[in-house]
């Protein structure tokens, strides 16, 4: 199954999600497109006007720019995912990521789709990453079912 | 149109028993047609997808709970986005607050395969209105 993964470049969560036989949906494998595809000259910072078209089927013209360049990226990552998984509080959600009104309305998004999610703490501990692991594995595996 | 070539990372855990260089090393002996390019933390792969992926799933099996690979968009020393052009680059410090957080990953990794009981963690909580109010007094 195609599962989305929040924050949408983690590793951990990237590796997890295949590790445990699904196919992770990654901001990375959408830019690598846009990178090699386009003869953009700083990708993936430029948009073109498609983007900002794209943009709009997710948030509305009066939403910032900013966000709604995200949101060309992220949206069909959305409407391409089966199920979902969300990392609360990654301390990493700054810099390419760090819009946290993109990821509030990421969330939102997903939440709309009605596909199976779940949401997991970042961990800080052992006994708090032999949970996350647990759960996710727990979840992961549900969905072969 | 879906790239027919992909770039990943194959980062090795701190504590991980192996070196970037090995690692190297291993790959080219496995004889994959793929480009490797040694970094502080592992190693990045570019080739063909299927041979990329077929690499990540060999070079797992050396130290499964230590190695971890997640896919990057950009090719191997591509100039616009290369440390060795451009300096520290963007996503560098997500990417090593990961990689110092994979031990807590593999503690995760170990404990199912060896099948032991999950700790119960309690989940975090806001702090009260009044507790609140008792520290804003207090300041």
């Amino acid at each position: 199954m195609k599962v989305l993964i929040v924050p949408p470049n983690s590793l951990i969560l990237f590796d997890l999600v295949e590790r445990f036989g699904h196919e992770p949906l990654s901001v990375m494998a959408a830019l690598q497109e846009r990178i090699e595809n386009r003869e953009i000259e700083s990708p993936p910072m430029n948009i073109t006007v498609d983007v900002v078209k794209k943009g709009l089927k997710y948030a509305a013209i009066e939403i910032p720019s900013g966000i709604r360049g995200r949101l060309a990226i992220y949206g069909p990552l959305i409407d391409a995912a089966e199920a979902a998984v969300i990392m609360e509080d990654a301390p990493f959600m700054f810099g390419c990521v760090g819009c946290a009104r993109t990821n509030e309305m990421m969330k939102l998004l997903i939440h709309k789709r009605k596909i199976p999610v779940i949401k997991l703490d970042y961990p800080n501990n052992e006994d708090e990453a032999k949970a996350m692991v647990a759960k996710l594995k727990a979840f992961l595996e549900g969905l072969k079912k | 149109m879906i790239p027919e070539n992909e770039t990943r990372y194959i980062v090795l855990a701190p504590d991980s028993e192996f070196t970037p260089g090995q690692i190297a090393r291993t790959i080219h002996a496995m004889n994959f047609d793929v480009i490797v390019k040694e970094t502080c933390f592992g190693v990045v792969v570019m080739g063909k997808r299927e041979e990329v992926r077929r690499l990540v799933t060999e070079i797992r099996k050396i130290d499964p709970n230590r190695i971890y690979t997640k896919v990057r968009g950009f090719p191997v020393g591509d100039p616009r986005r290369c440390r060795a052009h451009k300096g520290s680059r963007p996503g560098f410090a997500q990417l090593e607050k990961e990689w110092k957080d994979l031990v807590l990953i593999e503690k995760g990794l170990q404990c199912m395969d060896r099948g032991e009981p999950v700790p119960e963690i309690k989940k975090r909580e806001k702090v009260p209105v009044k507790e609140l109010q008792k520290i804003c007094r207090e300041g």
